[in-house]
């Protein structure tokens, strides 16, 4: 396994993440500070995310006041289950989602000062393919069937560096070998129909970076990869970073992935964000009731283990009409009186580590003990 | 690619080989012959005449030999009009249907490709509503009302002016195509806007026209070389079958416009059982458009690229 120890070994990261890559624009912001651990300026800061989305049963709302932020070269995991607005979140900041019916209504995501959620292109240049490369979850069906895969990567080149298309192409061809395709010159003039899944993503990951952004968006890159295919495309990544100094972003509901790969973790649930910090942190010491519940539903892998899987009972609230306190009140084996009426407030649990839950706030009322939920009625 | 070719190739001459048969057996199947129009009292003329046409013989050696003249390009001669051999008529009238015809072709592609993807661009909006009402009325009106109110049309238009700036009828300069092959294409493009339409629908938000979002690609771009070029593939499917019902279907607009083209033969020959005219049309049109259709299917493999290898 491969330990990145520019990471967990705390070494501080060099001014210009990306050695000469790109001199050009990366002078501003964090090159002067010597950057220190947590406390680093982030490189993206998304603030209060709200999306909804029309729809004939009436207005859903997605994602409901997310903020987080993203260090350099470091990697976010956002994790939560199916529907809870992790891929819309990161759709909203790319401009992916299809508007109508989707609808930002508030909120920003600042990148070097400019707010990326409401202007794409800065000095005639979209940010999308050259600051922030975004990867997704079907390779299969993520590439234009009718142009080589060559071509397809070679086109953010001639659109953001202003490439001559035989110069774009010959990068093309070095990306693919970069992501581990062998014989890339060979492999660049097919068509994506030739290739299989796993090679695919390494292309589309080739395609993401080719600009050398300072963040990659991972949207559950290896959830239509079989198992082992899943392992080297991780590994992938994390080589990547480790030699362009990228951030990811990365979107999982696999815990594995994120021990393996995430410095930060941040969990939705119902459209918020209920719990952030380290993934050390998380995964040790979380204090959400949904972390936990999420890390007891882990699979083990010890084959004489007699428990089946622990799955958290319930369903995710009805979107249209979120409830009124925690979202989590319905499932939570913990839930208190309290819980039903309050959104519970965010605290900081640890320096960095943030939760949106009653049970450990400071400010909790006291009335706790002996009014959990389901005690007396369950039975 | 090339084994591609030569089978097709080889299918479509098994299938003109069908239809000249099937014409053949349908043709003779039909009560009369290209005589008993004549006013021929006399038995021993008539007789005279079916050996003279080789009309006595069995059907299946009228048949053989006129497959033999037909393998060696010789169609024969009419049986209704003046020593016309029917490979002159063809040669004559068959460039004006086809001139007539490819311009319709042309004209019905590149407007069903346009509306359909504006359509589609502007999906339950203005222009969406507009053209698909005009569409609507292009498939359901029939080419020769369209055609004769055009050309009423027309003469309004002159008479207004005073001058002729488009003729209303008639064959020869570039002028006199247009309106015809607009009328003929119509109902053609019509269905093409349709299909265009929503075949665009299906791409606008598909996977991969998000990856081209997430490269920052201008919009233009992202129209032209991914959605469009993906979207335009169902419509040359059936581009083949069109280009069929565009050159077969002139006969109506060609008598109305009075343009000398092969389909009033084609329909003259069947009303008046003359037989090598029927045959000499039929096997000529039905080998033109397999030829279309198969050279419709291997356009098809430069564009997409997953039929290539079969």
């Amino acid at each position: 396994m491969s330990e990145r120890t520019v990471r967990d070994g705390g070494a501080p990261l060099p001014g210009n993440p990306r050695g000469d890559a790109s001199p050009d624009r990366r002078d501003g912001g964090d090159s002067d500070i010597a950057p220190q651990r947590h406390d680093e300026p982030a490189l993206l800061a998304v603030d209060d995310l709200h999306v909804e989305f029309d729809t004939y049963g009436g207005v859903v709302k997605a994602v409901r006041g997310v903020s987080f932020s993203v260090r350099p070269g470091k990697t976010l995991a956002i994790v939560g289950e199916s529907g809870c607005g992790k891929s819309v979140t990161v759709q909203s900041i790319m401009g992916l989602i299809p508007m109508p019916p989707g609808r930002i209504t508030s909120g920003t995501a600042m990148l070097d000062g400019i707010d990326v959620i409401h202007q794409k292109v800065v000095e005639g240049e979209d940010i999308r393919g050259s600051r922030i490369g975004m990867i997704f979850q079907d390779p299969m069906s993520s590439m234009n069937p009718t142009m080589t895969v060559g071509d397809q990567i070679a086109e953010t080149l001639e659109v953001h560096r202003g490439y001559t298309r035989s110069q774009a192409y010959a990068r093309a061809v070095e990306l693919l070998g970069m992501t581990h395709i062998p014989e890339p010159a060979e492999r660049a003039k097919q068509y994506p129909f030739v290739f299989s899944g796993g090679m695919l993503q390494r292309a589309i990951i080739a395609m993401a970076i080719a600009c050398e952004p300072d963040i990659l968006i991972a949207d559950e890159p290896t959830t239509a990869l079989d198992v082992t295919i899943q392992a080297q495309i991780l590994d992938l990544l994390d080589e990547l970073q480790a030699t362009t100094g990228m951030a990811i972003i990365l979107i999982t509901h696999n815990l594995g992935v994120v021990a393996r790969l995430a410095d930060d973790v941040a969990v939705m649930y119902a459209g918020q964000i209920v719990e952030k910090g380290s993934s050390e942190e998380l995964f040790h010491q979380c204090a959400h009731p949904y972390t936990l519940g999420l890390r007891a539903a882990m699979p083990g892998n010890d084959p004489h283990r007699e428990q089946g899987l622990q799955a958290i009972e319930g369903t995710p609230p009805d979107m249209f009409d979120p409830p009124r306190g925690c979202s989590y009140f319905a499932r939570c084996p913990h839930a208190m009186r309290l819980c039903e009426d309050r959104l519970p407030e965010r605290f900081e649990v640890s320096p960095h580590h943030y939760a949106s839950c009653w049970l450990q706030h400071p400010a909790s009322p006291v009335e706790v003990p002996g009014l959990y939920r389901g005690e007396g009625e369950a039975a | 690619m090339f084994r591609y070719t030569v089978k097709r190739l080889i299918q479509g001459v098994i299938t003109v080989w069908f239809i000249a048969t099937a014409t053949f057996i349908a043709m003779h199947s039909v009560p009369g012959d290209p005589l008993s129009g004549e006013r021929l009292t006399n038995e021993e003329i008539r007789a005279n005449l079916e050996a003279r046409y080789g009309l006595d013989r069995p059907l299946f050696e009228q048949y053989l030999i006129y497959m033999g003249n037909m393998t060696r390009g010789d169609f024969g001669i009419s049986f209704t009009q003046q020593n016309r051999r029917v490979n002159d008529i063809i040669r004559e009238h068959f460039p004006v249907s086809a001139t007539l015809g490819i311009l319709a072709v042309v004209f019905a592609a590149l407007g069903g490709i346009l509306w359909g993807a504006l359509t589609a661009l502007f999906r339950n909006r203005l222009p969406d509503v507009v053209i698909m009402f005009l569409v609507i009325l292009g498939i359901s009106v029939p080419s020769f009302v369209v055609a004769g109110l055009s050309q009423l049309g027309l003469t309004s238009l002159n008479a207004l002016f005073g001058v002729s700036i488009l003729p209303v009828a008639g064959w020869g300069t570039l002028l006199h195509m247009i309106v015809p092959s607009l009328v003929l294409g119509l109902g053609t493009m019509a269905f093409l806007t349709r299909l265009m339409r929503s075949s665009m629908l299906e791409i606008i938000n598909a996977d991969f026209v998000r990856t081209a979002r997430s490269k920052g690609l201008p919009p233009t771009r992202i129209f032209l070389k991914h959605q469009l070029r993906n979207a335009i593939l169902p419509v040359i499917t059936v581009l083949g079958p069109a280009i069929a019902a565009i050159t077969t279907g002139g006969f109506v607009v060609e008598l109305v416009f009075a343009i000398p083209g092969l389909g009033r033969y084609f329909v003259q020959a069947v009303q008046q059982l003359d037989y090598t005219v029927i045959m000499g049309t039929t096997v000529f049109y039905g080998a033109f458009l397999v030829f279309m259709v198969i050279l419709v299917d291997l356009v098809y493999g430069f564009i997409d690229p997953r039929v290539r290898l079969e």
